[in-house]
């Protein structure tokens, strides 16, 4: 959680997370750089920058792919939140690799024009009107600078200052970026058929990519109730202690509706930090634990403990015949409502205690099996 | 001045503008609009990247922030409604991308001996 921002909020996990991710990438470029000559045995030994060139932009197609495939499969399999959950650094790091591409390319294609070479860049190809030919350069260009602006607009700061709606507006520049780079390999690189085994890479990464958004999306799909006062949620019984039960309301938002003991009490769905699923995490401590990074709120008022100053809106709650009713209205973040007594039942299982001694910033110590959220 | 020109003196000119306004929105602004930057400096210069590139963005936030506008509900609306067309979009897109570059792949004869061209007016050797 933040009081101040700092560049970093550093943890054990982050620190390991992003270890891997460094150890990776180097040792895929180590892989490429240094050993894939000798195994490829060209036939005429290419020009070093347009080896590291193809080393480079290699990577950043197969992070750039990897970093799509971690939300929706997030979304389908809670075991892959924890590769979510420092999914910026990823973003970053793959910005950079892009630019190194970006700048062996220019410093060898285009470094001998008469004119400047960013100029050279966009004069070399210009027949925008066909297919075969197009200037995949321009496609290039399009993506990284996609890619400049979703890494440097990565910072927390950036969500709350844009607000959540205008930064993942801006954010899901990340899809055209994507399709951009799989044009510019397409019309470019792999025009070239002596690459089968990449084309075969790239043909596969964008499958996946598309088939795992899709599934993802048509599994959230769900029919909005019609327009009432109240909504039924579910029935008190089914919650299970220390978990919720999350409601989508006719405007679209999401209510998590939790139980603490024998009481019930609802706030927003979406986590004031990163807008994580609130509803998908439990209570740890007497405070709900957002799945994604460990921010934490009392489901009383939405308000993180101080001296943390994030809040989230809150929602009436009303008990009929074992049926538990929201009311769609939220309350302005923080506010307090009294929680609703609904003893819960003995036999359900009880998921506070075992859950105190986790890393609280490391999703991967969630465990999904115990008594999940469902869509009502 | 050649369209290229054109385009790499105007991004040259957006990333002054840019310059700018980084330099008043961290020094003044972020002050007035963000009580949790009050007192932190350390992590203002990771913003300048981003002003550079969107401060057309980053003048418009403010300005409302200023004013006092906002629906403090959006903040807990995370646009998710919009995630199966993103998805069909997203899957045409690539569809079209591997089709029209498979389709337009070159091919041409295996195993020709390269023929060295000769500049124009000379004979061929």
């Amino acid at each position: 959680m933040s009081v101040k921002y700092t560049p970093v909020q550093w943890n054990r996990f982050k620190w390991g997370y992003d270890a891997v991710l460094i150890a990776s990438t180097a040792l895929f470029l180590w892989i490429f750089v240094d050993l894939a000559p000798g195994i490829l045995s060209h036939e005429r030994p290419i020009d070093r920058n347009i080896h590291n060139a193809r080393a480079f932009g290699v990577c950043a197609f197969l992070m750039l792919t990897v970093i799509l495939c971690i939300g929706p499969l997030a979304r389908l399999d809670r075991r892959f939140l924890p590769l979510l959950y420092n999914r910026r650094h990823f973003g970053v790091l793959t910005a950079a690799v892009a630019t190194t591409h970006a700048y062996f390319i220019l410093n060898f294609y285009f470094n001998f024009s008469p004119v400047d070479k960013f100029e050279a860049a966009l004069l070399s190809n210009a027949s925008y009107g066909q297919l075969s030919g197009f200037p995949f350069e321009a496609l290039g260009i399009f993506a990284l600078l996609c890619l400049l602006i979703l890494s440097a607009t990565s910072h927390d700061f950036w969500m709350k200052f844009l607000t959540p709606p205008v930064w993942k507006a801006l954010h899901y520049l990340i899809y055209p970026t994507y399709a951009a780079v799989v044009g510019h390999v397409m019309l470019g690189t792999l025009q070239d058929q002596d690459h089968q085994g990449f084309t075969v890479i790239v043909l596969v990464g964008a499958v996946l990519v598309a088939a795992l958004h899709l599934g993802a999306a048509v599994r959230e799909r769900v029919r909005l109730p019609a327009p009432a006062p109240w909504l039924p949620v579910a029935h008190a019984l089914s919650i299970a202690d220390g978990r919720a039960r999350i409601a989508v309301l006719p405007t679209g938002d999401r209510v998590a509706v939790f139980r603490m003991g024998d009481h019930l009490s609802a706030i927003a769905n979406a986590c004031a930090h990163q807008n994580g699923p609130l509803g998908e995490g439990r209570i740890i401590d007497c405070l709900v634990t957002c799945p994604w990074h460990g921010f934490q709120y009392d489901v009383t008022n939405g308000r993180s403990p101080a001296p943390f100053t994030e809040r989230v809106p809150t929602y009436g709650l009303r008990l009929e015949d074992g049926m538990v009713y929201v009311n769609p209205q939220a309350n302005p973040p923080g506010t307090y409502v009294a929680p609703l007594f609904a003893p819960h039942d003995p036999i359900t299982p009880v998921a506070e205690g075992k859950s105190a001694k986790r890393d609280q910033n490391d999703p991967a110590a969630d465990d999904p099996a115990e008594g999940g959220p469902a869509h009502v | 001045m050649s369209g290229a020109a054109f385009v790499i003196e105007a991004a040259r000119w957006w990333l002054w503008a840019g310059a700018a306004v980084a330099a008043a929105f961290l020094a003044i602004g972020i002050d007035r609009v963000d009580e949790d930057a009050r007192g932190a400096y350390a992590f203002r210069p990771l913003l300048v990247p981003a002003i550079l590139l969107v401060w057309p963005l980053v003048l418009w936030r403010w300005g409302r922030l200023e004013l006092g506008g906002g629906d403090w509900a959006a903040r807990y609306r995370p646009p998710r409604a919009v995630h199966l067309p993103v998805a069909l979009i997203l899957a045409a897109a690539l569809a079209f991308a591997l089709v029209a570059g498979l389709a337009v792949r070159q091919t041409w004869p295996a195993n020709v001996s390269p023929m060295q061209i000769a500049p124009p007016g000379t004979v061929e050797p």
